[in-house]
């Protein structure tokens, strides 16, 4: 678990953010335990019922799962599943903004286009 | 340790000629902690000193599991109000020392965790023969602290217990009482002006504004309802049709306003050329209570 939590958006979304984002990077691995409700809350001073909404959430998306009388784990395929997750929102979080963004500077369809492949073109150098 | 449900109903009080809480219900159930923010005047201490059948009303109720709590020991035994201490007491000096506070609690709190109050004295680095007048305010912050966790009571309340204390020992204070909270699933209601450091701690906010009760909400999702909207005054306006706005600030052709509405409502505007920005529960609360004073 990394990362700290600022007020930009509601804690059991951060929670819940900072999970999977720390599944995507291989700190919890497949099967394995994840933090406990009462962990979380002494390691970033919140409620436990708020990090066991931020926990629950992840239930419900099919990316942790309980073992009963020991705790919460990452499911098969979660970080799949997270990228999944992830794609579906991508559209609404990145594309829909990054187009609005364009617009209001009067960027033309094409040079949005023009600038994306660049960006992919210098991101594939790296 | 099982806490039952403290509730009040039609809660009227006034002191002289001014009322100061007006027909208030309130229900504080078990396991949870609470957060009761509110101006300063707006009624707390009166609230909670009711609550803890230490000051009288004027009509209504207080129960504990469905029984009075005035003059009854049994839920009274179930309950700690740890008041903020006074450098002075009656019309001279509190010349009590942190000792006699701590006797008294052992004596009062049939719960009283002896050892668990060694530890916290020894942590706050408090002598126990030193008087109360003799205290910073941060000190006689902690005194208060120490007696309502050590008090062990399944309904802990403390009334700003922050005030006076540095940051570093304000995180320690909310440590502590998540640790216990932990350990022991008792309810807490925690007053306190430092509203934003405390938001992440409580699971539900109460919010009392002139004696009333504005919100006894789950803290995340009063806070989602809420958001500021700005952006070019027409398509703001019209952004904002159908949300209650709250306060209105205006420099030129741009506006902001403090908008509270349904969810849907609210993402649905992010389709619009405005900003939207989150609001924290400090601006929710200023927004909610600040009737104009703030500039």
């Amino acid at each position: 678990m990394r990362g700290t939590l600022n007020d930009q958006s509601l804690i059991y979304l951060q929670i819940a953010r900072m999970l999977e984002d720390d599944i995507l990077r291989g700190v919890y691995r497949e099967e394995e335990q994840v933090p406990s409700t009462n962990e979380l809350a002494r390691g970033y001073n919140i409620n436990p019922a708020t990090a066991a909404k931020g926990i629950n959430l992840l239930v419900t998306d099919g990316i942790l799962y309980k073992r009963r009388g020991i705790g919460m784990f990452v499911s098969k395929g979660a970080g799949e599943t997270v990228r999944q997750k992830r794609k579906a929102a991508f559209y609404d979080g990145y594309v829909k903004p990054l187009v609005k963004e364009g617009t209001s500077l009067a960027l033309t369809g094409e040079e949005l286009l023009a600038m994306i492949q660049q960006a992919i073109g210098e991101e594939k150098k790296k | 340790m099982n806490a039952g449900i403290l509730s009040a109903q039609n809660l009227c009080k006034s002191y002289k000629d001014k009322e100061v809480l007006h027909n208030l219900d309130l229900t504080i159930e078990p396991g949870k902690i609470y957060g009761l923010i509110g101006r300063n005047g707006a009624g707390k201490t009166t609230l909670l000193g009711i609550l803890t059948a230490q000051n009288t009303k004027n009509s209504g109720e207080v129960t504990y599991n469905g029984q009075p709590v005035w003059e009854n020991q049994t839920a009274l035994n179930d309950i700690c109000f740890s008041r903020e201490l006074q450098p002075t007491l009656f019309s001279g000096p509190n010349n009590l020392k942190i000792k006699h506070y701590l006797k008294s609690a052992a004596i009062y709190y049939p719960n009283w965790d002896q050892a668990y109050a060694g530890r916290l004295l020894e942590e706050f680095k408090l002598e126990k023969k030193k008087k109360i007048s003799q205290l910073s305010k941060g000190q006689m912050s902690m005194v208060t602290i120490l007696i309502a966790l050590a008090s062990r009571a399944p309904i802990t309340i403390l009334d700003e217990p922050a005030a006076g204390l540095d940051v570093v020992m304000r995180e320690r204070f909310y440590q502590l009482l998540l640790e216990d909270f932990a350990q022991t699933n008792r309810t807490f209601i925690v007053s306190t002006h430092i509203i934003e450091e405390a938001a992440s701690v409580f699971e539900r906010v109460i919010i009392l504004d002139e004696g009333r009760i504005l919100e006894n909400t789950e803290t995340e999702e009063l806070i989602a309802q809420f958001r500021y909207v700005s952006g070019r005054e027409d398509v703001v306006d019209r952004v904002c049709n159908g949300l209650k706005v709250l306060s209105t600030h205006q420099m030129g052709r741009h506006k902001t306003v403090a908008v509270r509405g349904d969810v849907v409502k609210l993402e649905s505007a992010q389709e619009a050329d405005v900003d939207i920005a989150p609001m924290n529960l400090q601006n929710v609360f200023v927004s909610l209570c600040g009737h104009g004073d703030a500039q």
